[in-house]
């Protein structure tokens, strides 16, 4: 009597076991083609049926950009036949400290087509479909429709749920991975396999909430590191071989140098994604708020030519981090963290508060033309949480600088810098 | 009772250990609520601030900040970030 074979456990619990591939394979390949990935062909486990495999693939990309660059350009020399690039964005300067698939003469070109030149170059035999579109809730099934895979390497949350959203949908699987500073995160979530994204995250966090890379900055090779298990993972999954990161989060802590795996599994508790709907929090960021609550820069240099004529009273908070403002500042404004005048439920600290006024020198209330405070960070989108916490607290004197610091250099002191 | 918790990225930052045992009242229900106070004010109001954002697996299951929490659990605590 001879049990199943089964997966060895790890950490007295079994893995995810090799789930059939998810292509099949496409017809021989050239000589050329042999010749190219003959690695692989002589590889157990991949061989000239694998390399067939990847040949017949047809992978999504969302994303060009840090952890986009290691994954298209591998996924490209490994052989995978067709390769849908999803990106809206331009090459931007800032940029190249970590995404390698586009060089210095790339700037100011759209994503896609610097990546799919890079793509060519490292590959000719693969075909790059370009979708230079800015994915939302009325077109993200059309997009990754007739894709067997979805790679998420995106920098926005409402990106990420509207792709793990319509990947619930349409039942293809995601791999997805995450940077931020000096950590990474990655995982497959395959549906009908498998917890998915909102088994883990179950919703957007607020705008403001969590920093961007753009205000936490990131450690630009932290992207090879995940990108790489990505491509990985993706070319296990079309080959249909070893033991998919399902039901598995890998973290990772560059600083430490140390991977670290959470097991997760699906919430029973969960609905299942029925429709997609672009993420209310999303709207937020996009959607100018109140003209009330808001000031353009060039409103803001005459309200500070005002104050610095004595005809004008207020108080400029810049509610970013220590480590931004040296890199540039508002002449003229004090320095108070988003965490600092805002507790973690989102009430304002009244101390903080009453020593703001004291700052502001509101002499007289009555006398006083609103705005008693003006707050700015880096692209407005702290601030606004910032200014929504202040108007929740009854300061409907308080403003903020729309676009942030980066509209400010754009159109009143270009010859500062931006980052 | 006693549980188990693991933190990661900048939960892990702000709590200046990867990983710690937490003991809890056996009186009255202690919830993921109960927790994240006590770690709050265990290691300050960075962490409390982190922990606003974060996702708590309760043995491998994200769990709402009402779940009850049993003794001998392990609680996984993880900051989202969506940068790419």
């Amino acid at each position: 009597m001879t049990s199943p074979p089964t997966t060895p456990p790890v950490n007295g619990a079994p893995l995810a076991p090799a789930l059939r591939p998810l292509v099949e394979p496409a017809g021989e390949l050239s000589v050329q083609e042999i010749a190219r990935y003959s690695r692989h062909v002589i590889l157990p486990d991949v061989g000239m049926l694998g390399q067939r495999r990847l040949r017949a693939a047809r992978v999504a990309v969302v994303g060009a950009g840090g952890l986009g660059s290691p994954v298209l350009l591998y996924l490209a020399a490994a052989g995978v036949g067709t390769i849908g690039v999803i990106d809206d964005d331009v090459v931007d300067p800032s940029n190249l400290q970590r995404q390698v698939i586009h060089g210095g003469s790339d700037v100011g070109r759209p994503k896609v087509d610097s990546a799919a030149e890079s793509v060519a170059e490292v590959n000719p035999h693969v075909n790059v479909v370009r979708h230079a579109v800015h994915l939302d809730a009325s077109n993200a099934l059309d997009v990754l429709a007739g894709y067997d895979l979805v790679l998420d390497g995106t920098d926005n949350f409402a990106t990420r749920y509207l792709v793990a959203d319509a990947c619930e949908l349409l039942g293809v699987p995601e791999v997805w991975g995450s940077i931020y500073r000096f950590d990474g995160q990655v995982s497959v979530f395959w549906p009908g396999h498998g917890p998915l994204y909102r088994d883990l995250f179950p919703q957007a966090p607020p705008p403001g909430a969590v920093p961007s890379c753009a205000e936490g900055g990131v450690l630009g090779v932290l992207c090879a590191a995940i990108g790489s298990v990505m491509a990985t993972e993706a070319v296990k999954l079309i080959c249909g071989i070893g033991d998919p990161l399902v039901g598995r989060l890998l973290v990772f802590d560059a600083l430490a140098m140390t991977w670290r795996t959470v097991r997760l599994r699906p919430d029973p508790d969960r609905v299942p994604v029925r429709d997609l709907v672009d993420d209310p929090f999303a709207c937020v960021v996009l959607e100018p708020a109140p003209s009330s609550g808001e000031v353009d820069p060039t409103q803001l240099a005459a309200m500070l030519a005002e104050r610095d004529a004595g005809t004008r009273r207020f108080l400029l908070v810049d509610v970013r981090e220590p480590h931004e403002r040296e890199v540039v500042a508002i002449d003229g404004s004090v320095l108070v963290p988003v965490g600092r005048l805002v507790d973690a439920d989102g009430t304002v600290r009244p101390d903080i508060l009453v020593w703001l006024d004291e700052l502001a020198g509101a002499a007289d209330p009555q006398d006083a033309v609103p705005p008693a405070l003006v707050l700015y960070c880096k692209s407005g989108a702290r601030s606004a949480r910032a200014l929504a916490a202040l108007h929740a607290a009854g300061r409907t004197d308080a403003v903020h600088l729309n676009g942030g610091v980066l509209a400010w250099v754009r159109q009143v002191e270009p010859e500062k810098p931006l980052y | 009772m006693q549980v188990r918790v693991r933190y990661f990225a900048g939960a892990r930052a702000a709590a200046g250990v990867e990983e710690e045992k937490i003991d809890l009242d056996d009186a009255g229900a202690q919830t993921v609520a109960v927790l994240m106070d006590l770690l709050g004010l265990r290691h300050g109001p960075e962490l409390t601030r982190v922990l606003a954002a974060c996702t708590f697996l309760v043995d491998e299951i994200a769990a709402p900040p009402e779940r009850e929490l049993r003794d001998g659990v392990q609680v996984d605590v993880l900051p989202p970030f969506a940068g790419g």
